[in-house]
């Protein structure tokens, strides 16, 4: 459509722009108790429903399936098994990586539901749905509060 | 219901449009609709709605930035936080409340706008608990698609039948942007960008705008010898933390079904339905969707597929447009380019493609990695 177009690509014209965007994310009540027990006694946080016999993890304060306040903290170790996984070759801008990343889907015992984290100590070609991993913690010193005070899970 | 499209309008889709602006695009598409529906915006349609998300967008507050291209300045106009589906079903309900007659829905892409594609999209992901990793965040789809696989005993060549399948469909789609003949071979040798997922499992994105014209029953028969009526609407959100999902089966897709049929009265969508737009943002999502329509049993999708089930000339033809994968991703607007086909193929429009005595379709919607959200439509060329 238009009455008339441009046809010399050259006359193309555009400007660039971008949209500088900083924010904080809270982690809220339950995140704040998940991340705080990791870092410090290296156990994850789950949260139980007693009407539903759920257990969420990461937790919630609130159940998504009767909208009852949870008040049922549990600690749990560090372990699971990898419902999915995947060998990541991209970064986040789309580039090639140097090496690929190998992320895993691991349902943590104990709870329904699981957390999204790096594999370590296994070459790509072993690994197999089912399989037990554990994490490995950065030193007490290096920790923040944040996931990735695990460094990654390798097999159990 | 008794709600029916009466005009569609849309641009060709493509890898890039770098002389013409979105809105200009828009406008291309709007004026197409209007005189399709023999409309005057000015005069004739009261209320106009839009699909689209700031992000894709490059703008803040989006919402102001669409009505002069529409012909919707001094109207009721709103955005809507979601895909083109959701934008129509929106429209449907403002018809239905009988506070308007005449409304406009429009979709659009200018994704070859945004320089930074893979960060937008990782700023859907929870901050606090997915986004550490500095990998692509189609890592998501990667771990869904080997979950589906494994469940299902689906294989990655099933998957890759899907590719050749939609590519070469789109040969038959004048407006495709990625139709080609493609091998096996090409996709199954295609690099993996986060494993078992390819290159060539994931759609191209493209530029594209579609606007629809809807109108109540009275003014529908006023202004169309045939229109296409919306059956049944029906859509879903799964919880947002992708920790807690059911990974082999797509249950938002599965429940926007069930309540789409339901209003429809289709009891067997695998006899009632004649062909179905899905979404097939990556490969494994069209077998997933497939199966959340009840097009056939759980796991069944893609052996189906490759037996020829769901081709043009098979019992039950899925993106006959080419889908996401032939067409073109055009983000929030796939989902309308779905409802395109279903409406030109409904009004035997379709071309060198046009299927025989196609009276009912189904248009499905989702909007992407990492969201667990989407639409299901049932249309019929009778009222
Ligand atoms: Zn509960």
């Amino acid at each position: 459509m238009a009455y008339d177009k441009i046809r010399d690509p050259r006359r193309i014209m555009h400007v660039e722009g971008d949209m500088e965007v900083d924010y904080i994310y809270t982690a809220g009540i339950a995140g704040e108790r998940f991340f705080v027990a990791l870092r410090d006694k290296e156990k994850l946080v789950a949260t139980h429903c007693d009407k539903c016999n759920h257990t969420f993890m990461p937790p919630r304060m609130y159940c998504d399936r009767c909208f009852a306040e949870l008040s049922n903290w549990i600690e749990l170790p560090p372990t699971g098994a990898i419902a999915s996984y995947t060998i990541t070759h991209e970064d986040n801008n789309g580039e090639r990586l140097p090496e690929p990343i190998v992320l895993a889907f691991i349902e943590i015992e104990k709870t329904d539901g699981a957390l999204i984290h790096q594999i370590g100590e296994v070459k790509p070609g072993a690994l197999k749905i089912g399989m037990r991993v554990q994490a490995v913690f950065k030193k007490k010193s290096e920790r923040t509060g944040a996931l990735t005070d695990i460094r990654y899970f390798k097999p159990a | 219901m008794t709600v029916a499209i009466v005009g569609v309008g849309h641009t060709s889709f493509q890898s890039t449009t770098p002389d013409i602006s979105f809105k200009e695009q828009m406008f291309e598409a709007a004026v197409k609709a209007y005189e399709d529906a023999g409309v005057n915006p000015r005069k004739d349609i009261a209320s106009f709605l839009t699909a689209a998300e700031d992000y894709y967008e490059g703008y803040s507050i989006f919402d102001e930035f669409v009505p002069d291209q529409l012909g919707a300045v001094l109207r009721s106009v709103c955005t809507i936080g979601g895909d083109g589906l959701l934008a129509l079903i929106n429209g449907v309900m403002q018809i239905e409340t009988g506070l308007f007659d005449v409304v406009a829905i429009e979709a659009h892409s200018k994704a070859s706008d945004i320089l930074t594609f893979p960060g937008i999209v990782t700023h859907g992901l929870d901050p606090i608990y997915n986004r550490a990793f500095n990998v692509h965040p189609y890592f998501v789809a990667g771990l869904e698609m080997r979950r589906y696989l494994h469940e299902t005993g689906t294989t990655r060549e099933q998957c890759a039948a899907v590719v050749v399948k939609n590519k070469q469909n789109a040969l038959s789609n004048p407006s495709a942007a990625y139709a080609a003949k493609m091998t096996m071979d090409d996709v199954m040798n295609s690099e993996f960008v986060s494993d078992p997922l390819t290159r060539r499992d994931i759609s191209p994105l493209a530029d594209g705008v579609i606007v629809m014209v809807l109108a109540s029953e009275e003014k529908a028969k006023d202004l169309s010898d045939d229109p296409v009526w919306l059956k049944g609407v029906g859509w879903c959100s799964d919880t947002p933390w992708i920790e807690s999902r059911t990974w082999s089966t797509a249950e938002y897709a599965r429940l926007a079904a069930e309540r789409a049929y339901k209003m429809a009265g289709i009891k067997n969508p695998q006899k009632q339905i004649a062909f179905a737009e899905v979404d097939d943002w990556f490969s494994y999502k069209e077998l997933q969707h497939i199966e959340a329509l009840g097009l056939c049993e759980n796991g069944e999708a893609g052996k189906l597929l490759e037996q020829g089930n769901f081709s043009r000339n098979g019992k039950l033809p899925v993106n006959v447009s080419g889908g996401r994968i032939g067409a073109g991703n055009l983000l929030e607007a796939s989902a309308l380019q779905s409802v395109l086909e279903c409406v030109l193929q409904l009004q035997g429009r379709a071309g060198t493609r046009q299927l025989k005595d196609a009276e009912t379709a189904v248009a499905q919607s989702w909007r992407g990695v990492p969201t667990a959200t989407g639409c299901v439509a049932v249309l019929s060329s009778e009222l």
